[in-house]
C-alpha cells in the first residue's frame, strides 16, 4: 500500500499557488520556528539562518506550482532549508567533514565514554542546544540531520558526499563531544 | 538512571524548535516575492510584445513574398531546351557588353547609340518576362524571350565588330 499524506495545509498550499500573499504569510507564521531552528542547528548562526530561512521561503512560494503533493508541504520545505543551510556551511568551510579520526579520537578511551550509559546526566534543552552550539560544524550537521531530521546514514553519505563509515563514526564522536561538553558545563556549574 | 541522547530529543522535539527567527525577516521576504512578482509581469508583457511583433513580421513577410513566390516562374519549367538557350545567350551577351565596354572610352558617343540599343531590347525582354507568369500561352512567352536574348546578342557581336573596326581604323590613322 502506498502511504497517503494528508496534508493538512492542503488549502493554504493551493491558495499559494495562485499567488494569495495571505497564504503565504499563514504559511510562514506556522513554519518559521521549526524551519528556523533547524536552519539555526546545521549553521549554527542567527544571521546566517535568517538567510536561509528567507531564500527557502522564497524558493519554496516560487516553485511551489512544482510541489506535487506527494509529501507535506511541511518535509518539502524542511528538504530545502537543509540543502541551504548545508550550502551556506559548505561556503563557510571548504572542507565540510575533513577531519577524520583525528581531534577527539583519544577521547573515546576515556572515563565519560565507559560511564556513558551508567550516567545520570539530567538531559535539558537548553543545555543540550548550548553544548551542540559548542560542536565541529562536521559533528553538529551530522548529529542533526541523524537525531532531529531523522536521515539515515546512507542519506547523510550522501548529502554531504562524504562515506557512510564516516558518517557513522562522526555521530558516535559528535555524541561523545556532546556528552563532554554538557558535563564540562555542568562541572563548571558546580563550582 | 540517565536516559539516551537520541530518546531524549525524541521525547522533546518540540522543545528543540522554539527558536524564532526576528521579526522583520517576513517583510525581507514580502519585499523579494513583490519584486519577483513584478518581474514576472513585466517579463510576460516583454514576452507578449516580442510574440505580437514576431507574428507580425511574419505576417507582413508572408503577404509580399507569397505572391512574388508564386510570379517567379522557372523558366526551365515551361520549356527546358528554351531555357538552356536562355542561359547560354544571356552569359554570351554579357561577356560581350563586357568586351564593348572597353572600348567604351576610346567612343563614347558611339559606344552610348550602341547601348542606347541594346537597352530597348532590354526593355522588351524585361516586359515579356513580366508578362510571362500571368501568360495563358508561356511556351509563346518563353519562345520570345529567347528571341530576344537572339536578337541581343547578334546586336552585340555586331556592335562589337563595328566599334573594333573602328578602333582600328583611328589607330592606323593616327599612326
Amino acid at each position: 500500500m502506498e502511504t497517503v499524506y494528508i496534508d493538512k495545509n492542503a488549502g493554504l498550499v493551493n491558495d499559494c499557488r495562485k499567488g494569495s500573499r495571505k497564504a503565504q504569510f499563514e504559511l510562514y507564521k506556522l513554519y518559521e520556528r521549526a524551519m528556523y531552528s533547524a536552519a539555526l542547528r546545521i549553521v549554527n548562526d542567527e544571521a546566517e539562518a535568517e538567510d536561509v530561512l528567507q531564500e527557502a521561503f522564497l524558493e519554496a512560494f516560487t516553485r511551489i506550482v512544482d510541489f506535487r503533493g506527494d509529501t507535506t508541504f511541511g518535509l518539502w520545505l524542511k528538504q530545502i532549508v537543509i540543502n541551504k543551510s548545508i550550502n551556506y556551511l559548505r561556503k563557510r568551510k571548504a572542507e565540510l567533514v575533513s577531519l577524520d579520526g583525528v581531534d577527539i579520537a583519544d577521547e573515546t578511551h576515556s572515563d565519560h565514554q565507559e560511564n556513558e550509559d551508567r550516567q545520570a546526566v539530567e538531559w535539558k534543552v537548553e543545555e543540550v542546544k548550548a553544548a551542540m552550539k559548542l560542536l565541529p560544524d562536521g559533528y553538529r550537521v551530522v548529529l542533526t540531520l541523524y537525531l532531529f531530521e531523522g536521515y539515515d546514514h546512507e542519506e547523510i553519505a550522501h548529502i554531504l558526499k562524504i562515506s557512510e563509515n564516516t558518517s557513522r563514526s562522526q555521530l558516535m564522536r559528535a555524541k561523545t563531544k556532546l556528552k563532554n561538553n554538557m558535563e564540562k558545563k555542568g562541572a563548571r556549574d558546580g563550582y | 538512571m540517565g536516559i539516551k541522547i537520541d530518546d531524549f530529543i525524541k521525547e522533546n522535539r518540540k522543545e528543540f524548535e522554539t527558536d524564532r527567527p526576528s521579526s522583520k525577516l517576513w517583510d525581507r521576504i514580502e519585499e523579494q516575492l513583490d519584486k519577483k512578482e513584478q518581474k514576472k509581469t513585466i517579463n510576460l508583457q516583454m514576452w507578449i510584445g516580442i510574440a505580437s511583433s514576431f507574428i507580425i513580421l511574419m505576417s507582413i513577410a508572408f503577404i509580399y513574398l507569397y505572391p512574388q513566390e508564386k510570379k517567379v516562374v522557372n523558366l526551365a519549367d515551361v520549356n527546358p531546351v528554351y531555357a538552356k538557350k536562355q542561359l547560354r545567350f544571356a552569359g554570351l551577351i554579357e561577356e560581350k557588353r563586357d568586351s564593348l565596354q572597353i572600348f567604351a572610352k576610346s567612343n563614347p558617343k558611339l559606344y552610348d547609340k550602341f547601348n542606347a540599343d541594346l537597352q530597348k531590347l532590354e526593355l522588351t525582354y524585361n516586359a515579356l518576362k513580366k508578362e510571362l507568369p500571368g501568360s495563358p500561352n508561356q511556351q509563346l512567352v518563353v519562345k520570345a524571350m529567347v528571341k530576344n536574348l537572339e536578337i541581343q546578342l547578334q546586336v552585340v557581336s555586331q556592335q562589337l565588330m563595328i566599334i573594333n573596326q573602328v578602333s582600328q581604323y583611328k589607330k592606323e590613322n593616327s599612326i
